[in-house]
């Protein structure tokens, strides 16, 4: 049960609709009016200082934890800084798109127009893409070949360092760069990232006074209590460092909430929470906090969590649907000498996920062979409620992939998720984890169209595939390594680098390779569909000799017109991916793995590394909507097979165990970046204990079979129809939609169709 | 050595303990009329017609149909029966081995009646054994003496079929002889020190879901020293099937036992100091 508290506030998050919010875009563009000719490191500093001194504050009734980005939870905060384009073109029909709709004002749609887009329309993050991405790449990403991500939106895919700002706090980091001032009188990162921390440390007493003001009018004694204590912690925090587990939360919030005002991005990720958070956990356990308390207060950051949602346009809605911020923490996992890290705030992370239930944090765990069953017990319990959390992620393979990456094993050890299923080295890494897509289907169609007629053998098909894989992925690269250096010359992100290892030491914005580690992560779609099509060419045409390869193209290009009778052959006679035959699973993997190798060859422009990785988030509905018929008896535009590595919908039929088994064929060290896997059970398979020992023993096997990453929906098919046909009585219906969770009711039809079509397995 | 079989399902969850895969072998000595998996009668091959699969490619009526099983593109027609050697049964079986390992699951041998190919089943039931993963057999108990002692040495669950105990009853509605399934059982328990064994009951109304049935079920294993009983209540899952087979179900209209008449029969059984699993 819910304190009144907590259930006040979570009917809050959903009570008026959403609204776009200009109030950010209007506080920047003042600031970048008054900021002209000024380095561009600077004036982001300038622009988010001028938003944290203006932007309004309020403080809810009920509230234990304070700090919004918008005082009306859940608004679209729009960002013409990046592209005023999209939303110009959009203004009409926020509140009418398919998929994440918001209200905006006459008013505003009036101020956009005449005042935010005269403004930026030239000068935006996206004219700069425009500009500079040539004609080629250009036509792959509209042929759907790749996708390139963030060119018009923030960057985020980061952790950054919450323990150093705990240890720290804000003027012990204030003092460090100014000492760095001093020595590098001209470097202006510096001089921006000074600017951002005396803002944050402003803002932040604006609560304490606001609190303070707040408490004296007060008649509620209880209430008048929890002010000032607010504003004690506030005035307190917004110099030293926390002592106590109440003020370490809040501090997080408070600079978690800035980190939005300055990058307004998705998956600027939370990482091992229950590491960093522990040892302010036990001391005031120890201090005689009543653990109630402790967990009220969690449920309290849950809630804000959620109050903030991204505003994505309705192209980039498609791929991301239900507002994912990517607030992901990481439970579990081993510590810096590879033992079983999970302690009792583990624990209780997962509990208040069971209680609260609602779609962010992004809560996951790390779980590997030395992790307590009593852990996968509880997790197990917990996934039983049917909201898709905690995904579960591999130890076994995860820290090896990163070893092979050239990760030192202590880093290695400390890994955590960004976004949804991305991998990433907290604390050190400014890694573009979601920079771009790459449609591996797209370029089989591509390439049997062009060879049609010249392909002797299935040798030479695969040969023919590669070849053209080689080439598209170059165009990738550059297309990624553009976008990159876009955010290095708009956007960089003073605030944020003060949090990334390795920026104050070098004197350099993570958008110019402060990190300590730089990557860039694209993923390879489509290795389940191409796995199934390869064999049944394999078959069919080159061994069998049912049809030739161009009378095959032929009736590929026709959408298998007349000839209804071959695709259900090649759909059942043909043994899928998912099914545990190694002859089928062997065809992906070698593809896929081509895919790798090739993307690995690339450096981007911070001196890091590309890393695959192989997941979709929802983009298999996009990309597959752009693939013509496929011989594995997909239709033309039909989707994609979802999460990235998951068979194609409807075709394993042997079991969540067979699924588990094709996946491991797949060389999962090499997707470094990061792989989904959805399984679906059915409410039925987990019942009573047993039921949960078999999802716990089922985990462990996953984990021995060296998988990176697998998550679960475990909501009958019925009750989902119900929900899409009774929206009303499921407002709060939290799913799983691919490495993040959303509300049913507010995704989109094609969406909720895919989900609930994807096997649900019972037995 | 083959054994003819006609299914192997993976990733079953309540055919004994943890993730399971079955085995279900083809052929049967009985008849019950309520089988649920008809397929599994004769030991020879048939085919299995589902009308709504056909896309009518050379004949609407699937029932009609001449083409071959392995040419109908969508699967309506469906040989039912394999021939599989040894080896190909335990690697099929070995692929979800980390699973039993990590679920305390195993194999189960189920059909049709294994005891049926009962050198096939000792000989897997010895190399299952060598490589540690836990078995069961589903059994009507009818089956040669030697093969029941063979199989007892190797075996770790047995849950065996009480049916019908009137011997007239069980010779017409079943062809069941009672007497030598129940010296059958007897050799079992005789030679079973390291194995579980669990009397089955399935409760199927006017046949077996009487308390006087159940009674002399009850009466006979209280001999021996057994604690658990599993029931198996009635279900129509396996109606389909008949009509793909071009059988008649003749148990089509009788009705699934509801909760109350289930719990009443459970408590029954209870009351006689047997802890009872429902569904096993």
């Amino acid at each position: 049960m819910l304190s009144r508290r907590i259930e006040t506030l979570k009917n809050e998050l959903f009570k008026e609709k959403r609204q776009i919010s200009l109030e950010r875009a209007r506080l920047y563009t003042e600031s970048y009016k008054n900021t002209e000719g000024e380095p561009s490191v600077i004036r982001r500093a300038k622009a988010l200082s001028n938003i944290l001194s203006k932007v309004e504050i309020e403080i809810k009734d009920g509230e234990l934890i304070v700090g919004d980005r918008t005082v009306q939870p859940r608004s679209g905060v729009a960002s013409p800084e990046m592209s005023p384009y999209w939303i110009l073109e959009e203004l009409d029909e926020f509140s009418t798109r398919p998929q994440d709709r918001f209200e905006i004002s006459q008013e505003d749609k009036e101020y956009f127009k005449n005042e935010l887009y005269p403004y930026w329309s030239g000068k935006s993050l996206k004219d700069y893409c425009n500009e500079h991405i040539p004609q080629n790449i250009k036509d792959t990403v509209k042929a759907k070949i790749i996708a390139l991500n963030q060119t018009d939106k923030g960057q985020g895919h980061i952790i950054p360092d919450y323990s150093k700002l705990l240890k720290k706090g804000l003027k012990a980091m204030i003092n460090e760069v100014k000492e760095k001032i001093n020595e590098n009188e001209d470097n202006y990162f510096y001089r921006a990232s000074l600017i951002t921390l005396e803002a944050a440390r402003d803002y932040i007493l604006r609560y304490a006074k606001l609190s303070e003001e707040m408490a004296e009018k007060e008649r509620n004694l209880d209430r008048k209590k929890e002010l000032e204590e607010i504003s004690r912690i506030s005035y307190k925090i917004s110099e030293d460092k926390p002592d106590t587990f109440y003020e370490a939360l809040q501090l997080f919030w408070y600079i978690s909430v800035i980190f939005q005002h300055e990058s307004n991005a998705s998956s600027i990720s939370i990482g091992r929470f229950d590491k960093y958070m522990y040892p302010y956990y036990k001391k005031s356990l120890e201090e005689g906090i009543d653990i109630e308390f402790i967990k009220e207060l969690l449920r309290c950051l849950y809630i804000k969590f959620n109050t903030i949602v991204a505003l994505r346009s309705t192209e980039s809605a498609k791929y991301f649907a239900g507002f994912p911020t990517g607030y992901t923490i990481v439970l579990g996992g081993v510590d810096e000498n590879g033992r079983a890290s999970v302690n009792e705030l583990s624990y209780i992370m997962l509990e208040i996920l069971g209680d609260i239930r609602l779609p962010q944090p992004n809560l996951s765990i790390r779980v590997n062979e030395n992790t307590p069953m009593d852990f996968l017990i509880k997790a197990s319990e917990i996934i039983r409620l049917g909201t898709g959390m905690p995904q579960v992620f591999n130890d076994e393979v995860n820290i090896p992939s990163f070893l092979n990456r050239g990760v030192s094993l202590y880093d290695s050890r400390d890994y955590a998720v960004v976004g949804c299923v991305e991998l990433s080295i907290p604390k050190k890494t400014y890694g573009l984890h979601d920079i771009a897509l790459f449609n591996l289907l797209k370029v089989f169609e591509i390439t049997l169209r062009e060879k049609k007629s010249e392909i002797g053998s299935f040798e030479e098909l695969l040969e023919k595939l590669k070849e053209n894989i080689s080439k598209y992925v170059k165009d990738m690269i550059e297309g990624s390594n553009i976008v990159d250096m876009a955010h290095r010359q708009c956007a960089p992100t003073p605030f944020l680098s003060n949090f990334i290892n390795g920026c104050i030491e070098k004197g350099m914005d993570v958008t110019e390779g402060g990190a300590i580690y730089n990557f860039s992560g694209v993923q390879g779609i489509g290795a389940p569909n191409l796995s199934d099509s390869l064999y049944v060419i394999k078959k069919a045409v080159f061994e069998e000799k049912l049809i030739t390869l161009k009378e095959l193209v032929d009736i590929l290009e026709s959408n298998y017109e007349g000839r209804e009778d071959l695709r259900q052959r090649f759909i059942n006679k043909y043994p899928k991916y998912g099914n545990d035959i190694d002859e089928v699973d062997y065809l992906g993997s070698e593809v896929l793995s081509h895919y790798c190798r090739e993307v690995e060859k690339y450096k981007n422009i911070r001196g890091g590394i590309f890393q695959p990785g192989s997941y979709t988030v929802s983009a298999h509905i996009p990309l597959g909507a752009a693939v013509g018929a496929t011989p594995d008896g997909r239709m033309k535009g039909e989707q994609l097979s979802d999460g990235g590595l998951s068979p194609m919908v409807g075709r394993d039929k042997n079991g969540p165990t067979a699924v588990l088994k094709s996946v491991s064929k797949l060389d999962n060290y090499l997707t470094s970046n990061g792989s989904l896997l959805n399984v679906k059970f059915s409410p039925q398979a987990l019942e009573g204990v047993e039921g949960i020992k078999k999802l716990a023993g089922f985990i462990r096997a996953f984990s021995r079979l060296k998988i990176q990453h697998v998550q679960f929906n475990v909501i009958s098919a019925d009750t989902l129809r119900e929900a899409q046909k009774h929206p009303e009585k499921y407002q709060n219906l939290v799913v799983r939609v691919a490495g993040y969770s959303a509300i049913f009711v507010e995704l989109d039809e094609a969406i909720q169709n895919d989900i609930i079509r994807r096997t649900e397995h019972s037995f | 050595m083959k054994a003819m079989i006609f299914n192997i399902q993976r990733y079953s969850l309540h055919d004994g303990e943890g993730i399971r895969t079955v085995i279900f072998f083809k052929g049967c000595p009985l008849t019950c009329p309520w089988c649920s998996n008809p397929e599994s009668q004769k030991l020879e091959k048939e085919i299995m017609r589902r009308q709504s699969l056909c896309i009518g490619c050379s004949s609407t009526n699937c029932y009609k149909c001449n083409k071959d099983p392995k040419d109908c593109p969508t699967g309506a027609l469906e040989r039912i029966g394999k021939e599989m050697t040894l080896r190909e049964v335990l690697d099929e079986v070995n692929k979800d081995a980390v699973f039993f390992d990590s679920t305390g699951g195993g194999v189960t041998l189920s059909g049709g009646e294994p005891l049926l190919q009962g050198e096939f089943i000792v000989e897997l039931l010895k190399e299952l054994k060598k490589i540690g993963i836990h078995t069961a057999i589903e059994t009507t108990g009818m089956g040669r003496q030697d093969i029941i002692i063979e199989m007892s040495k190797h075996i770790d669950t047995v849950l065996w079929d009480f049916k019908i105990m009137d011997k007239r009853l069980a010779k017409e509605v079943v062809n069941q002889d009672i007497d030598v399934m129940k010296n059958n059982f007897e050799t079992l328990i005789k030679n079973s020190n390291k194995v579980e064994v669990i009397p089955r009951i399935p409760l199927i109304p006017h046949y077996t879901a009487n308390i006087e049935n159940i009674q002399k079920i009850l009466d006979y294993i209280s001999k021996f020293d057994l604690k658990l009983v599993h029931i198996l209540p009635f279900h129509q899952y396996g109606s389909s099937k008949y009509k793909a087979l071009g059988e008649e179900y003749k148990l089509k209209d009788v009705k699934t036992l509801d909760k109350n008449e289930i719990e009443e029969i459970n408590k029954f059984i209870e009351c006689k100091g047997f802890k009872v699993i429902i569904g096993g």
